[in-house]
């Protein structure tokens, strides 16, 4: 079964970022032009938030090492990060921003 | 005059100053020794200016910057409060972060990676389990933080010796002089954004001392300046400079001031400042400057010049702002800035950065006045004779004034007091004096012989 994490969509202005804590580890959740999109709140190459990195259109830039994603697709597009991001689902539900995790046991990063 | 400079601390360091401040030897503006030992005892110990609270509002701003010569970071933190640490590595010693200003989330050096959070905590290495096998104690390795910080109307000053007295009673009597810049009508200051840089071959000094303590030089320096400000149809006597006005030697720790007080105000600079800041500051919108600080800050005090000691220098009224960086005993780089009131109106503020850039920048037609003699005096420095040749600042020597209406020890505004106090507590400070002993005021300072230290 999916999990559900969630955010109000007034706490997510154009361009905002705003990390989640959830049963899978910490998320990030952003509103690029009016759509939202969810991933890993952590950099696959070091221990940083993504959410404190700065996003360009559907790129994140981690500020520690300037490794880049895509947050559509969690691709990887410039290193030192090798490893891609794990992206989520997310749904716009009367202004509330779902986002569908997986089970701690169905592949998710618990720590 | 022989040199009684003998590279050791002490009744040396004294006796170049000429015990009171009052007979230079120019070993002070030359020798590297007495340099290395000035970066320790002076910078290492003053209260240095760091930056203006405007320039880093928001979390994560910054501003890189120098104490003495060593490169800090100044970052404001998410609770508001400011921290500076080294802008050095501590894995290679790489400058952490290249850029004079920003805002960041993290500073990660270009050379190996490491990377410290805004507070300067060393928050990831690279290859930490690979290369280190884990072992690295990261709290252990951040750059090394500048451990005092305060701040005086919203001016972050920063200092490395836990001895030194707070920054309140460092600045002491001269709040009252600083006031007449910074607090002008309680509505607090900013920067207008932007600093000019620009490196002179001449000891930081000179240019300190002058800000402290000259207002002799101006009638003669700055003559060009002020005829080629008046138009054509003028009269000479329309840039007649007031007569009346005072000096103020901080009775400790260094600081001077000096300015014309008049009620004829800032109309004689007119043709230089412009209409619009003259009637800002004694005309028409200077009311609430009245009212906050009185008729004498609020409207007489004019054409002011003041240093802090050791390094930060600035013009209230003309509200240009200096830092003099020290870059060897023969260099200096000079960063400029131009302070508006934050509730000035828009075209005050837009007048300022025109016409104090047309002034003070780096290319102001004052600026160039300025440089030039002390790049000469530099230049005449080369010499064997003239290094032996000491230099007079004895100007107003045993006679200070009782002018009740001013703090501090006060001259006549044509005066060396300030200089003197400049110099000697310059002097103390490389003997080695202890903040205990720099808080006795020197008799000297009444026009007394020094007894030494």
């Amino acid at each position: 079964m999916a999990f559900i994490a969630s955010v109000e969509k007034s706490d997510l202005p154009l361009g905002a970022i705003l990390k989640v804590e959830t049963e899978v580890g910490p998320v990030a959740v952003c509103n690029v032009d009016g759509e939202f999109f969810a991933f890993s709140d952590t950099c696959t190459h070091g221990n940083w938030s993504l959410s404190e990195g700065w996003l360009d259109g559907h790129v994140i830039e981690c500020t520690l090492h300037m490794a880049k994603f895509d947050i559509r697709t969690g691709c990887v597009l410039s290193p030192p990060a090798t490893c891609p991001l794990k992206t989520f689902a997310v749904e716009d539900v009367d202004g509330e921003i779902r986002i569908e995790l997986p089970a701690p046991d169905e592949g998710g990063e618990k720590k | 005059m022989p040199n009684p400079y003998s590279g050791g601390p002490d009744r040396s360091m004294i006796d170049l100053v000429g015990g009171d401040g009052g007979e230079i030897n120019p070993a002070i503006y030359v020798d590297e020794d007495i340099y290395r030992r000035e970066l320790e005892q002076v910078f290492g110990r003053s209260w240095l200016f760091l930056a203006h609270g405007s320039q880093i509002p928001e979390t994560g701003d910054f501003v890189s910057t120098y104490m003495g010569e060593d490169p800090v970071l100044v970052v404001r933190q998410k609770d508001g409060s400011v921290v500076a640490f080294l802008n050095q590595c501590r894995h290679r010693g790489m400058r952490i972060c290249r850029t004079d200003c920003g805002k960041a989330r993290s500073f990660t050096c270009s050379y190996h990676g490491w990377a410290y959070d805004i507070s300067g905590r060393l928050v990831h290495v690279p290859l930490e389990q690979e290369a280190y096998h884990g072992e690295i104690d990261k709290d252990a390795w951040g750059p090394v933080r500048v451990p005092r910080i305060a701040s005086f109307r919203n001016l972050i000053f920063g200092c490395w010796d836990e001895a030194a007295p707070d920054l309140e009673t460092y600045i002491g009597d001269a709040a009252w002089y600083m006031d007449v810049m910074f607090d002008r009508s309680g509505a607090g200051s900013e920067l207008i954004s932007g600093v000019h840089k620009w490196v002179i071959p001449c000891n930081w000094k000179l240019a300190a001392e002058q800000f402290a303590s000259d207002m002799y030089h101006a009638p003669y320096s700055h003559l060009s300046a002020v005829l080629a400000s008046l138009p054509d149809d003028a009269s000479p006597a329309d840039a007649d400079w007031p007569q009346e006005g005072a000096q103020f030697r901080a009775p400790r720790f260094g600081h001077g001031t000096g300015f014309f007080a008049s009620e004829r105000g800032w109309e004689f600079n007119v043709n230089t400042m412009g209409r619009t800041i003259v009637d800002y500051l004694a005309g028409k919108y200077s009311d609430a400057a009245v009212q906050h600080l009185g008729e004498l800050r609020g409207r007489q005090i004019t054409g002011q010049h003041m240093t802090i000691f050791p390094n930060f220098s600035f013009l209230p009224g003309i509200n240009a702002l200096r830092v003099w960086h020290p870059r060897g005993p023969q260099e200096m780089e000079v960063w400029s800035m131009i302070l508006v009131d934050s509730d000035a109106p828009d075209e005050v503020k837009a007048a300022y950065r025109d016409r104090i850039t047309r002034m003070f920048g780096t290319s102001g037609i004052f600026e160039q006045d300025d440089g030039e003699n002390w790049v000469e005096v530099q230049r005449v420095l080369r010499g064997h004779k003239t290094r032996q040749t000491s230099l007079n600042a004895s100007m107003g020597k045993g006679h200070t004034e009782d002018r009740s209406e001013y703090p501090g020890i006060v001259s006549g505004m044509f005066s060396e007091e300030a200089a003197r106090g400049f110099y000697q507590h310059w002097a103390r400070m490389m003997a080695g004096q202890s903040w205990e002993e720099l808080a006795q005021e020197p008799a000297s300072a009444c026009g007394k012989p020094d007894s030494g230290s």
